[in-house]
């Protein structure tokens, strides 16, 4: 987060400033960012400038004595006027201030006092200003400081170089380390590493926290030994620590062999002293070694099958919501990645109270901070899989604020809110009971629909897709709501996300709809968009539009007119998909078209026979269906037979007819072989209809 | 379906379940005809001594997920003596598949000997019946099985109050045949007639073939 407009600064940056701000008064020199920008500038050319009353040329080792102070004094009074001072950053950055800070750094014979009030501007230049990133790091601040690392002066230059590169590689700007590929630079992280300076290794932690972010990355480091080295620093500072964790973390991210390697490092010593930190006095410590295991378990959960340590991980996290400042916004994030897709550690989780105290502190406090975010993401996955926890939250004042979320006015908040009321829609349960199938729920949602941020239409179409499941006797709100002719709109995106749930949406809807309703949405969608939608460029958006087609002709007879008038354009458009023998979703989902249609009367069965198997003289490539009567995919398999039984059935002239044409494409003998298919789903209806 | 209210008695509070869970059992086949969006029609048997009787009843499946032997869905009773609107439920379903449930219910007063006598009603259990007593049915391979038993709860009253004089107290042995989607079930409720037969058969059948629908959730 940026530092306020005019004042505040971070810790970090307020702990690089190695001397307290000093009474410029003082001193007969003027303190404009002009004026000292422009000494400054003067100064490095190796002239003294006037005004202000400043240095004065003069000859001899006094007068360089008196320049270098003059430099000081300035770089001092810079620095002291930007830390925590955004407006003040910008305003140097303008005047070209950071290339004459960082070529202080530069000068061969710059005195340790002038190094350090350089390195301690730089740092802050660079620290929540990313154009005073870009600033620093074009003017090669990164190799001076690193440069002076090596300083003899270690006290204090080593220090302030390191403070400084540590704010640097805070930000997403500064450039990676190479480890992998570059010998010299592994020998000289392990050199920081090894120093007995803290501010060195907290950087050399920083720089691996900042650089590692691949697989051969992680292993490098690994091989190195660095995550032993890293834990030995445990017992150094707050600080020291909780940057060895936060690079702990970073190697064994999403990474098996290294994960595995470090439960085991030690005899487990290495691990246990992790988990002896969740339990540790500062909140950031516990949250960071929270990460670390979470990390872990997720990297490698066959080390770490401890339910009781993942029981106090959820206990930890959930404590650590009540903190202020940063440790309590990023606890419930880490607690929706502990648990994320796991059964099991979300039932752990409900019976600790993690739903009600979640919305306790939802409740309590307001929607306008970054935590209502991140405790309505947690309640989010909370409510991915277990109806109880969806029960609870239904049940508490939270739905209502979940509500107010939805309206709320920032982006992120209503794609959580959105996540949340995506999660308890996501069971049958739900949606039978039709608790979120009113125009409370709905309005807002469909309103959604027009937001002009993507990522809040695409969080409200997650939602509207499951609650578009009318599994309630009463009719769907949703079809009153003007829903449809947005869906409708969303399907055209060029975006095909937006495209996929809008087409997943209808399909939803489209189940078990009345005939009237489904009139109404064809008539929005028209049968071209639907051709179009069959052959769009993304299967997942083929997949679904043919599952809402299937949907159509569902029982309905007037909806096969629609399949097989218009020149059938829908039905050569499935043809054409099927023939080109697409994904599997594709194909299992025209199939069930063709099998819907082929319920109907002898004109759709005839329809569904010309593109099974077309009238062709001269056709010589075999009939797709019966590869899909071979198909691996029992789905496919499944979907595929019933259109050929509704093909056959009833028994009488037409259908002998078709059983022929069937028979002489190679397609009754792979049926009646299927007897012995293994899917049971294949099997019986066999036995049923054709035998 | 609901029943009379026969007593004024509440049904008792259901004992913990105590289902052996097996994991990596085989669950059932998945089936076409026993799926979201199916809907069977037939009629429920109340007979009492003194009186021939059978309601209609349609029944409608809202969710079918095997792997956690769950499936949920509507009951309409149609012509029910006294009610003014044919009587809609929401029951919940428990499949058998030695996984997650087995063929003793341990609850909603069902005892095992409640659970036998029931489950041999149905031909198709009687080839089990050994298995059965020999290890609860953990041997059996129910993949393979052209049935599937099942258990369904009545949970609430979707279109009426629960002062309709009516009562969900019970619940249903079901046993659904994969082979043409015909189900047989029967209704046990200490409190109600014994053995009511529940008989429904497949409506997505038309005369011309059979149709599908299917929804998704995110």
């Amino acid at each position: 987060m940026p530092a306020t407009a005019s004042g505040g600064a971070r810790p970090e940056e307020a702990a690089a400033s190695a001397s307290p701000p000093s009474p410029t008064a003082s001193y007969c020199m003027g303190t404009r960012p002009e004026e000292l920008t422009a000494r400054l500038a003067a100064a490095a050319g190796g002239r003294p400038v006037g005004g202000g009353g400043g240095g004065r040329g003069g000859g001899g080792g006094g007068g360089e004595e008196e320049g270098e102070h003059e430099r000081v004094r300035t770089l001092r009074e810079i620095k002291n006027q930007i830390i925590g001072n955004r407006t003040k950053k910008l305003q140097y950055l303008r005047l070209g201030a950071v290339p004459v800070v960082v070529a202080a750094l530069a000068g061969p014979g710059a005195s340790p006092a002038a190094l350090v009030q350089a390195a301690a501007a730089a740092g802050s230049f660079a620290c929540g200003v990313d154009d005073g990133v870009r600033a620093v790091l074009a003017a090669g601040a990164v190799a001076h400081l690193t440069r002076l690392l090596a300083h003899p002066d270690e006290k204090v230059v080593v220090d302030a170089s390191a403070r400084a590169l540590r704010m640097i590689y805070q930000s997403k700007l500064a450039p990676k380390f190479d480890v992998n590929n570059n010998e010299k630079n592994m020998e000289f992280l392990l050199t920081l590493l090894n120093s007995e300076n803290e501010n060195v290794t907290e950087l050399a932690a920083n720089i691996i926290s900042h650089s590692c972010d691949s697989t051969t990355e992680q292993l490098a480091l690994c091989a190195a030994g660095v995550p032993q080295r890293l834990v030995n620093h445990f017992g150094g500072s707050m600080n020291l620590r909780d940057a060895c964790l936060d690079s702990l973390t970073a190697i064994i991210r999403n990474n098996w062999e290294v994960a595995s390697r470090f439960a085991l490092l030690d005899h487990g010593k290495a691990l246990r002293s992790i988990v002896a930190l969740i339990h540790d006095r500062s909140p950031r410590t516990r949250l960071l070694a929270c990460l670390c295991l979470i990390a872990l378990s997720h990297a490698s959960p066959c080390h770490f099958q401890d339910r009781q340590i993942k029981t106090k991980l959820i206990l930890v996290l959930l404590e650590l919501i009540e903190e202020p400042g940063h440790v309590g916004d990023d606890a419930p994030l880490a607690l929706t990645t502990l648990i994320k897709d796991s059964v099991e550690l979300q039932k752990q989780a409900l019976s600790t109270n993690a739903v009600q105290k979640l919305s306790n502190h939802l409740i309590a406090n307001s929607l306008e901070s970054r935590r209502a975010v991140t405790i309505l993401l947690a309640l989010a996955e909370l409510c991915s899989k277990l109806e109880e926890s969806r029960s609870q939250l239904m049940s508490v004042q939270a739905s209502t604020l979940i509500l107010d979320a939805l309206k709320h006015a920032s982006v992120d908040i209503r794609v959580a809110a959105c996540s949340c009321i995506k999660n308890i829609s996501r069971s049958s349960k739900v949606l039978s009971a039709g608790k979120l199938s009113c125009d409370t729920f709905i309005a807002p949602l469909v309103q959604l629909l027009y937001d002009s941020s993507m990522s809040v239409q695409v969080a409200a179409l997650g939602a509207i897709c499951n609650i578009a499941v009318n599994l309630t006797p009463r009719k769907s709100i949703l079809l009153q709501s003007g829903a449809v002719s947005q869906l409708v709109h969303l399907s055209k995106s060029m975006d095909p996300t937006l495209r996929l749930k809008a087409v997943w949406a209808l399909r939803n809807i489209m189940f078990l709809l009345n005939p009237k309703d489904k009139d109404f949405i064809l008539k929005e969608l028209t049968l071209s968009t639907l051709s179009s939608l069959i052959c769009d460029s993304e299967h997942f958006v083929q997949e679904q539009t043919l599952a809402l087609v299937h949907n159509l002709v569902d029982g309905y007879v007037n909806s096969f007119n629609y399949v097989i008038g218009e020149d059938g354009m829908i039905l050569n458009a499935i043809s054409r998909q099927l023939n080109n023998a697409p994904a599997p979703g594709v194909c299992i989902q025209g199939m069930f078209v063709l099998a819907n249609v082929a319920a109907g009367g002898e004109l759709n069965k005839e329809a569904v026979m010309n593109i099974l198997v077309p009238r062709r003289a001269d056709r010589v490539k075999q009939s797709f269906i019966v590869n899909f009567l071979l198909s691996k995919d029992k789905q496919l398999r499944v979907a595929t037979l019933w259109c050929v039984l509704n093909l056959i059935y009833p028994k009488c002239e037409a259908s002998s007819v078709r059983v022929v044409r069937l028979q002489n494409a190679g397609v009754i003998s792979q049926v009646k072989g299927m007897i012995n298919d293994p899917c049971l789903d294949c099997k019986v209806p066999l036995c049923s209809f054709i035998y | 379906m609901p029943v009379r209210v026969v007593d004024t008695a509440t049904p008792s509070s259901h004992p913990t379940s105590g289902q052996d869970a097996n994991a990596g059992h085989p669950s059932p086949p998945s089936c076409s005809l026993l799926s979201a969006g199916r809907c069977y029609a037939g009629t429920q048997n109340v007979s009492t001594i003194q009186k021939e009787e059978a309601w209609k009843v349609n029944v409608r499946i809202n969710d079918c997920d095997l792997e956690q032997g769950y499936l949920c869905g509507t009951m309409e009773a149609v012509n029910v003596p006294l009610a003014d609107t044919p009587v809609v439920t929401f029951w919940e379903g428990e499949i058998v598949d030695a996984k997650n449930y087995t063929f003793f219910t341990g609850k909603w007063e069902a005892s095992p000997e409640d659970d036998i006598r029931h489950w041999s009603k149905f031909p198709s259990f009687t080839p089990l019946l050994s298995q059965i007593e020999t290890d609860g049915g953990k041997s059996v391979d129910f993949s393979n099985y052209a049935y599937i038993f099942m258990r369904w709860k009545e949970q609430y009253f979707v279109n009426v109050g629960v002062d309709c004089g009516l009562t969900i107290a019970g619940f249903y042995y079901v046993c659904f045949s994969c082979s043409d989607g015909s189900i047989s079930g029967y209704y046990y409720d200490p409190n109600s007639s014994p053995f009511q037969k529940l008989e429904l058969k497949c409506t997505n059948e038309k005369d011309s073939g059979f149709t599908f629908s299917s929804y998704e959730l995110q």
